[in-house]
């Protein structure tokens, strides 16, 4: 964890500064270098996590597109359809992992993710379990090669999601 | 120039088809706006749709309408639309070279609406939204990341649109300001006062409008319910 490595250090640092007597400057310096370092390296973590977290929802998006496209034809291409439906229900069934406590609005992170998510985690469990269950239906209608049943919950995943980004996301789907 | 031509008299400058067009486009815009900002997405890909149907329709009455709405006659050379804007802020404006319709900035300005307007509806006809869930009819035809770029072209697209209508705003308000011409009431009645009447404008039968709103709709249906 960088939180631990930076307190250790900082720690460790003023200790052998001390008994070496170097100037208070100095010290308070060089602390002060550490303690930007350890915090670019924790705001750099939680980039991380985020631009994840997006790229996790690009595929989403791309799977979800791919999926209403095949959906819309009379003659699906049935491999595609259930590849796809296969896809997003593993994709909704990570989902909360892709939201660590932290990953939230901060300086320097620009994300969609609102802070509601983390200070009510059981609406937002219960949300994504509503989107993992839908999904796994959806995969069944799927592999039935039932098309107006995987329309139909295609449709019923489309509401889970809409549902869930606007209580959880800010900004409009489209940006 | 004689006396008589430019007397003072009302003279009919916009026919209806016209005035309708630009009206129906404002409301549309605005509507559009709106739908996109509070995410009342089905609204606003049927009133893109309706957006597009008027752009068509204005397209086509601009080769086909009254004397007034046809692009030969108000869309002037370059050299034309400088020599009149340089006389813009002349303060001795002689009343018989005032355009009875369109003027050639005016007419530039349209050029660019049309354009930009028939563009942003062709961005969003193939626009998809960032889950995949909400496009426009033909984001069938371009993989997710291609209809993400048209989102993203649809509203930088938007922008230019919102400075171009701010400029036309602007253009009414110093007409009216500055030159003592009130472009907005013509654009509702279609009359003007204070022109010159030496060439009148010549409008056609409305049953043209008719055969073409016709037609129009009939393509926007086609361009909405295409399959692959």
């Amino acid at each position: 964890m960088p939180y631990r490595t930076r307190a250790q250090s900082k720690s460790s640092l003023f200790s052998v500064f001390s008994k070496a007597g170097m100037g208070r400057r100095v010290v308070l310096l060089t602390a002060a270098l550490l303690i930007g370092a350890g915090a670019h390296a924790g705001t750099s973590n939680v980039l991380q996590v985020v631009h994840a977290r997006r790229e996790h929802f690009k595929r989403l998006g791309r799977t979800a597109k791919s999926l209403r496209d095949q959906i819309g034809r009379s003659r699906p291409n049935w491999n595609l359809v259930v590849s796809d439906t296969n896809e997003i229900e593993r994709l909704a069934q990570d989902l909360p992992n892709w939201f660590p406590a932290g990953s939230g609005q901060a300086r320097g992170i620009k994300t969609k993710a609102r802070a509601i998510i983390w200070s009510k985690p059981q609406e937002f469990a219960r949300a994504a379990h509503r989107l993992s269950n839908s999904a796994a239906i959806l995969a069944q209608a799927a592999s039935r090669h039932d098309l107006a049943g995987v329309r139909l919950r295609a449709r019923a995943v489309g509401q889970a999601c809409g549902s869930c980004h606007h209580r959880f996301r800010s900004h409009s789907n489209w940006w | 120039m004689s006396d008589k031509s430019v007397e003072s008299r009302r003279v009919r400058v916009w026919d209806a088809p016209t005035r309708l067009a630009h009206w129906a486009i404002a409301s549309l815009f605005g509507f559009c706006w709106w739908s996109a900002k509070s995410d009342h997405m089905q609204w606003h890909r049927i009133a893109g749709y309706g957006l597009l149907g008027v752009v068509l329709f204005r397209l086509c009455w601009g080769f086909l309408g009254g004397s007034t709405a046809r692009f030969a006659n108000f869309v002037r050379s370059p050299i034309a639309t400088w020599r009149y804007a340089s006389k813009l802020f002349a303060r001795d404006r002689d009343r018989s070279s005032k355009p009875i319709g369109h003027n050639p900035l005016g007419g530039w300005s349209i050029l660019a609406m049309l354009g930009l307007l028939l563009a942003q509806t062709v961005f969003g006809l193939f626009s998809v939204d960032v889950d995949g869930v909400v496009s426009g009819p033909w984001a069938k035809w371009v993989r997710f990341e291609t209809g993400r770029r048209f989102a993203h072209l649809h509203d930088a697209n938007f922008h230019l649109l919102l400075i171009l209508i701010g400029l036309h705003l602007s253009a009414i308000t110093f007409y009216r300001l500055a030159r003592k011409e009130s472009l907005v009431p013509a654009m509702i009645h279609g009359y003007k006062t204070d022109v010159s009447t030496e060439a009148p404008p010549s409008f056609v039968p409305w049953w043209r409008a008719a055969l073409l709103a016709a037609a129009v709709c009939l393509v926007v249906v086609y361009i909405t319910q295409a399959k692959l």
